[in-house]
């Protein structure tokens, strides 16, 4: 159960980094009600096809917690420049993947810290600088080194930024895994 | 005196001290044998007393520095009350020398009065003169003026007369004239009658004879025209001398009365100047009267100084005299405290030398008191020992005593030879005790003196630990700084997403939005490239052909009837531009034409709002007369430039433009005289 918590907040949570940083127009994106607040969901079905995969896929690795960060980059199509990088570091106790005991936290304090993440992640947009151009996300996802991939999924390169400014955003943690969240974005030659 | 009264005092005081110093040390000896109680007693009333004379001595000093300070204020003092005296002398003398100044000056100011009171009234005097020279002038002008007018009339009637005369001379003249006439008329007459024969001569003669008379008559009108002109100038001459002998009278009068007036202005000016001098001086003697009275009020000050002193000074010389015995008396004192600051000197020295010796005696008697305290607990002591061994021989005597006494009753040598034992075995026990106790203290010294090795030894090592510890330490928090810097790189290269390839790998689906969005992107820019190409090269051909063709590619461009209505309907605005532009050609043609026959000038446009007009009848071909059109277009105001053609022209250009302004007039009149030219040559 705690999870799928985990996972749903993290598909939340990129739902809502595209929504508000405007990477597919708004119009596309429809509000849901969790966790006592109103979110933002994709209509689109190819964007809904590609989060689902992920998603699945990373529920098996985090299952097996070989997951290490999710990271979700934006990028400027024109420019082919990544211009920000939301990155989910994922600590997984390994020593509760198999016992099934509950442990101390209860689900309520979890949800809390997810919303607010997610709420973070709303504010942070107000000093994220403007994408102006058009952009285009993907997700990446770090793993351990000897795990095995399916055929869809390839290596890439890490995809940094080139001159970034790193913010650190707050964690929330699951009696399984610790999720650190942090935005880093291309700095702008005004600053 | 008080000086060496003080003097005195110091110098019992220092032989008091010295003897207050001999006589503890008499004392201090004499009372040693006795238990020294009662010598220590004197020896801290004696001390008192010394401090007592020290402090005595300490305040006839302090007095003695006062009394000096009160001289030296007092002497001040006196030294302002002679600079100030000095300074009234001086005052007092240049006061003096002022009043004689201020008299001499007001003499001088009467003087000046008196001068300037003459100065007026001649200035008066002269201006009246000048009044009655200038009414004089007036008056002679005026009669020069009723001369003249005199002189023009009586010229004038002289003239008449002489007209008269003349007229007389010419009636009387005309009269001869006709007389001699009628004489002729008579003598032809007379001739005629008489010698009708001698007719043939006598006309002749009396031709002749009336020839003769006519140049005399000639002659005397001549005469009499030069006779009348002479006797006017003559008539004339004596009255203009006249004139001219009161006119050179009247000019030398009136430069003396020029001359009278320049010196009468000098005067004027030289009067002013002293005036001006006069009224400065006044001035100045205000001031001057001021300062008196300043230096009068000084002056009865300073003599109220003398009064309120009380030194019975009624002259300065009072003062001087004064003033100098008080410098006697200042040097005097002087001296005198010279000698006295000398003596005090000399006695402070002496003091100096004595407090080493007062301190050396004082810690030879602090040594002696320290002595005869040891030397009194020794004596306390031995009084003791004494005291013990005296009880103990009472002791030992009573018990021999009553041995001997019990020695009469029994035999007392085994219970003493008991004793003995007793004794010696008390002795030699308390002497293994003691060589027991002394073993066991050497003991103990050589152990604590290991102790004291080891430490030793330990110190040294704790330094060394202490030394490598701080070096420890330095080295900890440098690794700590290092391990803190690393980290953060560390946090910074993981934040910004840095992965160690060891461990980890990074994923992603294939089909991702961002690459799907690039192929999207790229196959946009190929569609777009291809767009732009397309539409290049037709819109090549349209410009090349200017004809649209049907291509496969859906273009959209309107339909061809269009065109060609549009381009008929140009045709037809060119065909009639074409004609008006024939027509207005013809048309212009024929105005001009017209022009120039019926006015006889061509008019040509050569630069805009100049206008050349060549004539039908010009000379040469150049001939032309150039207008510009001035004022705004269709005015009609002209204006003729010019040109040679028309600087030939000045006449007409003066009479007919300059005079009558009219432009069509001065045409004409050119047309005219060039024909007149043609006809002519």
């Amino acid at each position: 159960m705690k999870r799928v918590l985990c996972l749903l907040s993290v598909a939340f949570g990129i739902n809502s980094i595209l929504y508000q940083r405007g990477i597919y127009p708004a119009e596309t994106f429809t509000r849901v009600t969790q966790y006592d607040m109103s979110l933002q969901l994709t209509t689109d079905a190819m964007l809904k096809n590609y989060l689902t995969n992920v998603i699945s896929q990373l529920k098996e690795w985090l299952f097996d917690c070989t997951v290490q960060k999710l990271v979700v980059v934006i990028t400027c199509l024109e420019t082919n420049e990544v211009l920000e990088r939301w990155q989910f570091d994922i600590e997984c106790d390994k020593t509760a993947k198999e016992s099934s005991a509950p442990r101390e936290k209860s689900i309520k304090a979890i949800q809390e810290e997810i919303r607010s993440v997610i709420r973070q992640i709303t504010a942070t947009v107000t000093f994220l600088p403007l994408l102006e151009t058009a952009c285009a996300f993907d997700l990446l996802i770090y793993t351990d080194k000897d795990l095995e991939v399916p055929e869809q999924w390839e290596e890439s390169g890490p995809q940094l930024i080139d001159q970034s400014e790193e913010v650190r955003l707050r964690s929330f943690t699951t009696t399984i895994h610790k999720v650190k969240s942090m935005v880093a974005y291309k700095r702008t030659n005004s600053t | 005196m008080d000086d060496m009264e003080d003097d005195t005092t110091i110098f019992s005081t220092l032989k008091s001290f010295k003897s207050f110093i001999s006589c503890p040390d008499r004392s201090l000896l004499e009372t040693e044998p006795a238990f020294g109680r009662s010598g220590l007693q004197n020896l801290y009333t004696k001390r008192v007393e010394l401090e007592e004379a020290a402090e005595r001595v300490r305040s006839h000093t302090s007095l003695l520095q006062l009394t000096q300070e009160k001289q030296q204020m007092e002497l001040s003092h006196k030294r302002a009350r002679i600079e100030l005296e000095k300074e009234a002398n001086s005052s007092s003398r240049d006061l003096q020398r002022e009043i004689d100044r201020n008299r001499e000056l007001l003499l001088q100011i009467r003087h000046l009065k008196e001068r300037e009171e003459k100065a007026n009234q001649e200035l008066n005097e002269q201006v009246e003169n000048n009044k009655a020279l200038k009414r004089n002038f007036e008056e002679l002008h005026k009669k020069a003026n009723e001369k003249d007018s005199k002189l023009s009339y009586s010229s004038i009637s002289m003239m008449c007369g002489t007209l008269r005369d003349v007229r007389n001379t010419g009636i009387k003249y005309q009269v001869s004239e006709k007389k001699r006439k009628i004489e002729k008329r008579m003598l032809n007459l007379y001739f005629t009658s008489r010698n009708s024969l001698i007719c043939a001569l006598l006309p002749l003669m009396c031709a002749v004879h009336l020839q003769e008379l006519e140049r005399r008559l000639a002659l005397q009108e001549q005469d009499s025209v030069i006779v009348k002109n002479m006797k006017s100038e003559v008539a004339r001459l004596p009255e203009l001398e006249r004139e001219i002998k009161r006119l050179r009278e009247e000019n030398t009068f009136l430069r003396e009365t020029k001359e009278n007036n320049s010196l009468l202005r000098e005067e004027t000016e030289g009067l002013r100047r002293k005036l001006e001098r006069v009224e400065r001086v006044m001035e100045e003697k205000l001031k001057v009267e001021l300062e008196k009275e300043k230096l009068e009020h000084e002056l009865q000050a300073w003599e109220n100084i003398g009064q309120s002193t009380g030194l019975n000074i009624r002259k300065p010389e009072d003062l001087s005299r004064e003033v100098i015995q008080i410098q006697q008396r200042e040097l005097n004192l002087k001296q005198q405290n010279y000698t006295l600051n000398s003596s005090i000197r000399s006695v402070e020295k002496t003091r100096t030398e004595l407090m080493p010796e007062i301190a050396q005696l004082r810690a030879k008697a602090q040594e002696e008191q320290k002595k005869r305290e040891n030397q009194d607990s020794l004596v306390r002591r031995l009084q003791k020992r004494v005291l013990l061994l005296t009880k103990e021989r009472d002791g030992m005597r009573a018990i021999l005593e009553s041995y001997d006494s019990e020695l009469a009753a029994s035999e007392y040598s085994p219970q003493l030879m008991l004793r003995v034992k007793e004794a010696e075995d008390m002795l030699r026990k308390v002497q293994t005790h003691n060589t027991e106790m002394e073993t066991q203290l050497s003991k103990a010294q050589e152990e604590a003196g290991t102790f004291k090795l080891q430490a030793q030894m330990v110190s040294v090592c704790v330094c060394f630990f202490r030394q490598k510890i701080e070096e420890l330490e330095a080295e900890r928090q440098q690794l700590e700084e290092q391990n803190n810097i690393l980290e953060m790189r560390l946090e910074r290269h993981n934040l910004q997403g840095d992965y160690d390839p060891v461990k980890t790998k990074v994923v992603h689906l294939q089909m991702n939005p961002t690459s799907i969005a690039k192929q999207q992107r790229t196959e946009e820019v190929e569609q777009l490239r291809v767009e732009c190409q397309r539409l290049r090269d037709r819109l090549r051909k349209i410009e090349a052909d200017g004809v649209m063709t049907t291509d496969d590619t859906t273009l959209i461009i309107p339909p061809s009837q269009e065109i060609l209505n549009l381009r008929k309907q140009m045709e037809s605005a060119e065909l009639k531009n074409q004609r008006l532009k024939e027509v207005f050609q013809k048309k212009i043609q024929e105005f001009r034409t017209a022009c120039y026959v019926l006015t006889g000038y061509q008019i040509d446009i050569t630069v805009e709002n100049q206008y050349r007009l060549t004539s039908v009848y010009a000379e040469h071909m150049e001939d032309s007369l150039l207008f510009k059109s001035t004022g705004s277009v269709g005015s009609g105001s002209m204006q003729l430039l010019e040109t040679d053609f028309s600087r030939t022209l000045t006449g007409l250009v003066d009479l007919h433009l300059f005079h009558q302004k009219s432009i069509p007039v001065f045409l004409s009149a050119v047309t005219i005289e060039l024909f007149s030219h043609q006809t002519v040559t």
